[in-house]
């Protein structure tokens, strides 16, 4: 269909104010936080901000009457271009429509739609004593929308695990503008296993076989107490070895998290108020759960990690605590002032290898660092394996792009190698899918029959997730360009 | 030379499009689109910049749709200042333009002494006949622009003569002089408040603080960098700085928030391409938010003598809190004056949505945002407002009064006067 005739029919559809076609509308769609998309350009045709499900079933009957793929996007936070047009067509906006419709405190739930910002819902929630315990880094700006669509969790993942875990259903807008709920039509049940579990087919399925539009989530009570220990090492294969002990102890901290010499240079640099210890590695331990429990595992921890560590510094004091958690939260982007003329890229950034094999993935990590010549921040959730990297080079330097990418391509395949895999949180979108036959051997053919079933035409933000049929290489040599 | 200027050539290629800032842009929160958000208006200077894409008016109209607040700028994790990239293309799509109603305020009143002091006559005239009045009941401005329209709606009312007319050049130290000060009386300050300014130069006075405050001061430069004109800009900055380098002073002060960021630098590498003239650099790290320098930098007199009972709140001026780091200072003053009673209001941080000719020329955005500030004001139950800055005042003046609050506008340098005029009065001190 000819551009100008698709903006008139979504104009007539939907009403003009919901319907943007400026160039310069179009070019801020045309990116996320992916390496990716800086080096290209991925500009859609036409931009819907919809705030019903109504108007997304009409936007998705019409796409799929006439072939145009369709784009879900929240806050174009994500790494992967998972929210970008790589096809063109339409994108659906679903970031202004961030309502929180109903709190079920007695029954432990809320129903909202999917713009909702991370960081708003839980403030909302604190008045009820209740959170979303997946805590992403980006919490301050990412959608909830967004966090199911790509299964997201973040810094507590270690004890409170992934958004799966918390989303009782869903309301999806199918590919054909058909409107389901998953987990129960009218349900409030938070244990069920009533029929296929769809909810979970959708979680983590990157906006590829429909539209979140509504979510159902499980909430937690607000744990009374906290503290956070951080751990202060002077060699960096010291620190994984920590985690492990903390385990066999028999304790599960909340978090825990790994800021290599240069995560902690770059914080510094970014909030120098949160005053980071130069060391070359610090570990911060969460510990959450009544008064006495925290006091006692506090202690414990410390007298664990205090056998490698070179310093240790509990706190309970909630200014502290803040500052230091969100000094790891901000590392991510922080990561690009330790080069004066350089920028970290969101490329390779999301492994997750197996808990015994994180001191080996980090000291591989920083080798092949070395053979490239670039510099590369490790940090993350080391609690669970997941720990990201962060190669920081000169994005407009050709030559440093080409050996960027080159990193990253055996960045993933070391985790595959070392028995983890090349993402644990921010998913495959159209930077990692060129691994999913190494990954997932004949699983994958099953994935494309269930896409195929769910999005027949092949309109659901195509080329995400699943390398196209019959492209199905094992490894490839252009993973992020 | 736009693509030269350090923020576009080198700082823009930091920005990994997180979104941070979408989180704390006042013009994104009310807009919800992504072209709002100010890793957009990166990504357009970076196309610019690029000749990915050519200079025409909605690029420029992209650009000017930004508070120049510096939300973006304290927040971002990569350290880019975008206020900077915005302003620099602003600078260089200047030409493609089209706000008339700015470019006429801005350089006319906003030029020097004389300029101002023919648009305070004016404007006193027209207030004191009560002309506005008319005019604003009948639209008749809005017949010729909008923007002149909402101009007139926005100026505060000006009472009693111009403040520069008020003060001398120099006002001695009450006592021995410590410190020889230079007063940056800041356009608005002078023409619509010219009691803080006249609070300011008491306080002063009874700190230690000779107070030189020049005849033919120009503007601070920050309204016409702000519409793109940096060499106005520049012109003003290099005026301003001889006049307090000539009279020898030790520091620069200002009560305007703007004015004190303008003048500490934050864009003089885009003014001053070729390195900074020495009368600038001889006041690098000497020019100073007056709240800052009553607190941080003297030992306070505080032979204070209580006020009548007073319950105020305080909003923060991003020129202040953002710009410089500047939050607790102001709080500090308020909480020294006997009789005040400081009531936070929520977000005192957020942005008014004044920002200068903003407000003129995005009235219905300007006042969205203007409006979460008035009701985090009227939650507070407080009897006055203080800010640090004269725009600020004027933004939340125009908010109270459209809500019918009787509330006033205060810097908090006026209370602190108030009490020193208070001991006075007592005896308490000469």
């Amino acid at each position: 269909m000819e551009r100008s005739q698709l903006i008139a029919n979504l104009q007539t559809i939907l009403g003009a104010d919901k319907v943007l076609d400026d160039k310069l509308d179009m070019l801020s769609y045309s990116y996320d936080s992916s390496f990716k998309a800086r080096n290209n350009r991925y500009i859609p045709d036409v931009v819907v901000t919809l705030t019903s499900t109504d108007e997304v079933s009409k936007v998705m009957q019409f796409a799929y009457e006439h072939n145009v793929p369709v784009t879900p996007r929240g806050a174009g936070t994500g790494e992967t271009c998972g929210a970008l047009a790589i096809e063109g067509g339409i994108v659906i906006d679903l970031g202004g429509w961030d309502v929180i419709e109903e709190v079920d405190a007695e029954n432990m739930q809320v129903q909202l739609r999917p713009g909702v910002i991370h960081a708003d819902l839980n403030k909302y929630l604190a008045a009820y004593g209740l959170f979303f315990p997946p805590d992403p880094g980006s919490s301050q700006m990412c959608t909830v929308g967004g966090m199911v669509a790509n299964n997201s969790s973040g810094l507590r993942a270690v004890k409170y695990g992934t958004t799966e875990q918390y989303v009782l259903g869903l309301e999806i807008v199918l590919p054909n503008g058909q409107v389901i709920i998953t987990g129960g039509v009218n349900s409030r049940a938070i244990k069920n296993v009533s029929g296929l579990n769809l909810t979970k087919l959708f979680i983590g399925s990157e906006g590829t076989l429909g539209i979140v539009t509504k979510i159902r989530l499980r909430l937690w009570p607000k744990p009374k107490s906290r503290g956070i220990l951080m751990a202060v090492y002077d060699d960096l294969e010291e620190a994984p070895k920590t985690v492990l002990e903390v385990y066999k102890a028999g304790i599960l901290p909340s978090g825990i998290e790994i800021l290599d010499a240069s995560a902690i240079k770059a914080v510094n640099e970014y909030k120098p108020e949160i005053a980071l210890p130069n060391a070359e590695a610090i570990l911060l331990f969460e510990l959450d759960g009544n008064p006495a429990s925290v006091e006692w595992e506090g202690n414990e921890v410390t007298r664990i990690v205090n056998t490698r560590a070179v310093n240790a510094e509990w706190s309970t004091d909630p200014e502290r605590m803040a500052k230091l958690w969100q000094g790891r939260a901000v590392t991510a982007t922080a990561a690009a002032r330790l080069r004066a003329d350089g920028s970290r890229i969101f490329a390779g950034e999301d492994i997750s290898i197996p808990l015994n094999q994180v001191t080996e993935s980090i000291k591989r990590i920083k080798a092949l660092g070395a053979k490239y010549g670039i510099g590369v921040v490790n940090y993350g959730h080391i609690g669970d394996g997941n720990v990201h990297t962060a190669p920081v080079i000169n994005p407009e330097d050709p030559k440093e792009v080409e050996l960027a990418n080159k990193l990253v391509d055996e960045i993933h395949l070391t985790a595959i190698e070392l028995g983890g895999t090349t993402t644990g949180e921010h998913g495959i979108g159209a930077v990692r899918s060129q691994y999913a036959r190494q990954e997932h051997g004949a699983a994958l053919d099953v994935m494309y029959a269930v896409k195929k079933a769910l999005d027949p035409k092949g309109i659901m933000n195509p080329g995400k997730l699943l390398p196209k049929e019959g492209d199905n290489k094992d490894v490839s040599t252009s993973a992020g360009s | 030379m736009f693509q030269q200027v350090p923020a576009v050539k080198d700082l823009l290629r930091k920005c990994v499009r997180c979104g941070k800032c979408r989180s704390v842009c006042p013009i994104f929160k009310e807009i919800k689109t992504e072209s709002a958000a100010p890793r957009s208006r990166v990504f357009l200077t970076q196309l610019l910049r690029d000749k990915e894409l050519e200079p025409d008016s909605a690029v420029a109209d992209r650009a000017n749709k930004c508070l120049l607040c510096k939300s973006c700028t304290a927040e971002c994790p990569s350290g880019i200042p975008v206020d900077q990239m915005v302003v620099a293309m602003r600078s260089y799509l200047k030409d493609y333009d089209n706000n008339k109603t700015k470019r006429m305020l801005v350089s006319t009143m906003f030029n020097n002494r004389k300029s101002l002091k023919r648009a305070h006559l004016l404007l006193q005239g027209y207030q004191a006949t009560g002309l506005n009045h008319i005019v604003n009941k009948t639209g008749v401005l809005g017949l010729i622009s909008k923007d002149l329209e909402t101009a007139n709606r926005l100026l505060a009312p000006v009472s009693g003569p111009i403040a520069s007319r008020q003060i001398a050049e120099k006002t001695p130290a009450a006592g021995t002089r410590q410190v020889k000060v230079g007063y940056f009386l800041g356009c608005a300050t002078n023409m619509f408040y010219p009691e803080r300014a006249l609070a300011t130069i008491e306080v002063l006075r009874r700190n230690g603080c000779e107070v030189f405050t020049p005849k033919d001061l120009k503007c601070c430069g920050l309204p016409h960098i702000a519409s793109g004109d940096t060499a106005a800009a520049a012109a003003k900055t290099i005026h301003n700085f001889k006049a307090f380098y000539q009279a020898g002073v030790d520091v620069i002060i200002s009560d305007c928030a703007s004015c004190s960021s303008m003048l500490q630098g934050n864009y003089y590498d885009q003014l001053f391409e070729q390195g900074l003239p020495e009368e600038i650099e001889y006041f690098k790290n000497k020019v100073f938010d007056l709240n800052k320098f009553l607190t941080d930098s003297i030992e306070l007199n505080e032979d204070l003598q209580a006020i009548p009972k007073t319950t105020v709140t305080y909003h923060d001026p991003c020129h202040l809190v953002k710009s410089q780091g500047i939050k607790d200072q102001p709080r500090k003053i308020l909480h020294l004056v006997p009789g005040v009673e400081l009531v936070e209001m929520e977000g005192a941080d957020q942005c008014c949505g004044g920002a200068g000719t903003f407000g003129i020329s995005h009235y219905d955005l300007s006042s969205k945002i203007l409006e979460r500030k008035i009701s985090a004001i009227k939650n507070t139950h407080t009897d006055f407002v203080t800010t640090a800055c004269p725009a600020c005042s004027m933004q939340l003046g125009h908010g109270l009064s459209k809500h019918h609050m009787n509330s006033q506008v205060k810097h908090p340098v006026e209370l602190l006067a108030a009490a020193y005029k208070a001991a006075e009065q007592s005896g308490k001190i000469s």
